[in-house]
């Protein structure tokens, strides 16, 4: 196939663009691509990420195909931000939106990311919260204050270990990483075993 | 002070420098497209203030600046100097920006997300870059409960941060390897690994200096350090692929090599007018030069600093008045023939 851009070199590279909703496919040789995507990955970049544009042309897709236009309306009831509003900027307005849009954009947040649970870092002070410090100070003496280091470093609890673990486990196996799932398990496996002598688990 | 991109770097890579940022919310408002004017000031007031002891946690000294207090000139150049991003700078309602001393540590307030830590670092080192951010991050979450949600980790205001909410980046220094015609393809096939390549500075699809960021694509269901180790891997190997072909062109054509090499400092050295465009490539030409070792420094010395010295808004800052397009040209080659660093022949 002959690149569509300057229509002489043979067509090397494909990319596949998702644009409101609107999937093109592209063909080109590699000197024009090379153009093409650097370019874009730079304009992309000013707007925070070019999957907020993909995840928002995803949604925009299946909104035209199969007719979720009706879902247009749901709105969060804390912000007041709609499906609609979200589709079109990829934004959420408040932390409640994740769990009002889940059962609308739950698959294709797994699809973008290729996962569907953290199991990376945890506040620490998970559980209560902190006071604020200097309230009522305003920024006036900034940097003017020491303070000393609260510390506290709260231990996850092994129950949340266990889920964590279990998240990892399952992204090995995709992986095939069989290595690391046996280790995992292992891992689960004693943890497991504390659970039981704390006897926190039923 | 020496800011961080005035230091010099690892001799012989072509990795320039490194970046982390970590996205938090304060779980006490909603994500600031949704916070009234009111609600914004408030959130940057208190974020502010409790955060004045920060620079007790590392020795570090701070300032907090209002956005709407900066002028439109010292946005930019803080843009260039990459302290903040273009979306930041153009926040309407209020926000804030805690910056250290030398530029290495930056927290944004009430950007797209309430909180933004920023490490820069010269070098290949991420995780380093990563156990600073992670350091003040839990001073950030003694004092603020962050919006944390089993599944989903902590919760930001684009679904593509969600989970660590990191974002890791290494910059690489690639003149031959972006000139191959297989450039591309090869960016495409990293993104399988989960990274995205892009140019650094540039306009209209064009890359000034040669300079480009990997970073992670995904933020949810790997760990921080098994991201950071997806980006180091590609840095790494970018940084190979580029080597062996500056290896290659020294050794097939060592003579137009070292030539272009020197006529390039030698323009850098002696011009009274240079461009951005031209002032940026002849500048990752003497890198390249630098870090192969056809050029001898007298001292350690950062090319990658005088490429950000180079922008227009940090030459403008400099300029005591203001200064038009042929002015600025001749500024910036006086400031790189008072500042390139001596050569031993
Ligand atoms: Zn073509
Ligand atoms: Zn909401």
């Amino acid at each position: 196939m002959l690149c569509e851009h300057c229509k002489t070199r043979e067509a090397t590279v494909k990319y596949v663009e998702v644009i409101n909703g609107v999937k093109t496919e592209h063909n080109l040789c590699s000197h024009c691509a090379r153009s093409v995507d650097i370019g874009q990955y730079s304009a992309l970049f000013e707007g925070e990420f070019p999957l907020g544009r993909l995840l928002a042309g995803l949604l925009g897709m299946q909104n035209a195909e199969s007719g979720t236009a009706r879902y247009d309306s749901v709105a969060c009831p804390n912000c007041h931000t709609t499906y609609k509003e979200f589709v079109q900027n990829s934004r959420f307005g408040c932390p409640d939106c994740y769990s009002v849009f889940d059962p609308l954009i739950g698959e294709n947040i797994k699809k973008l990311q290729g996962s569907e649970r953290h199991v990376g870092k945890r506040p620490k002070n998970l559980q209560g919260q902190a006071d604020e410090v200097g309230k009522g100070h305003g920024t006036a003496g900034f940097g003017s204050e020491a303070e000393n280091e609260a510390e506290g470093f709260q231990k996850l609890d092994a129950k949340e270990r266990v889920l964590i673990l279990q998240a990892r486990l399952k992204e090995a196996l995709r992986r095939e990483d069989y290595e690391q799932a046996a280790a995992l398990r292992d891992e689960m496996r004693g943890l497991k075993e504390e659970i039981k002598q704390d006897g926190e688990m039923v | 002070m020496a800011k961080w991109y005035e230091m010099p770097g690892e001799p012989a890579s072509n990795v320039i420098y490194s970046r982390i940022r970590l996205a938090r919310n304060w779980r006490d408002y909603p994500f600031p497209e949704k916070m009234t004017a009111e609600q914004c000031k408030e959130l940057v007031d208190r974020l502010g203030a409790g955060l004045r002891g920060i620079g007790a946690l590392d020795g570090t000294k701070y300032r907090f600046a209002w956005l709407d207090g900066m002028a439109e000139l010292e946005k930019t150049a803080l843009i260039e100097r990459r302290a903040i991003n273009r979306s930041f700078s153009k926040k309407k309602e209020a926000a804030g920006l805690i910056l250290s001393e030398d530029e290495r540590v930056s927290i944004a307030l009430n950007g797209d997300d309430h909180i933004r830590i920023q490490i820069m670092e010269k070098g290949l080192n991420p995780l380093s870059c990563y156990e600073r951010a992670d350091a003040l991050d839990d001073y950030i979450s003694d004092r603020f409960a962050y919006s944390f949600d089993e599944k989903y980790g902590y919760l930001t205001a684009f679904p593509t941060n969600v989970g660590t909410g990191l974002r890791a980046s290494v910059i690489v220094h690639l003149p031959f390897l972006s000139r191959r015609k297989n450039f591309p393809s090869l960016v495409a096939d990293m993104g399988r690994f989960g990274t995205l390549i892009r140019g650094v500075y540039g306009e209209g699809g064009e890359n000034f200096g040669s300079l480009y960021q990997v970073s992670n694509q995904k933020t949810l269901g790997q760990t921080e350090q098994e991201i950071i180790e997806i980006v180091k891997k590609t840095a790494v190997e970018l940084d190979n692929q580029e080597r062996r072909l500056q290896k290659e062109a020294q050794e097939a054509r060592p003579l137009a090599h070292a030539d272009e090499v020197y006529k390039s400092y030698g323009i850098l050295k002696y011009a009274r007018r240079l461009t951005r465009k031209d002032a940026m490539e002849f500048l990752s030409h003497v890198m390249t030069g630098v870090v192969n070792g056809i050029l001898k420094t007298d001292g350690a010395c950062s090319i990658y600093g005088l490429m950000v010295g180079i922008q227009p808004a940090n030459l403008l800052s400099m300029a005591e008045k203001p200064l038009n397009k042929e002015e600025l040209d001749a500024a910036r080659a006086d400031f790189l023939r008072a500042r390139l660093p001596k050569i031993r022949q």
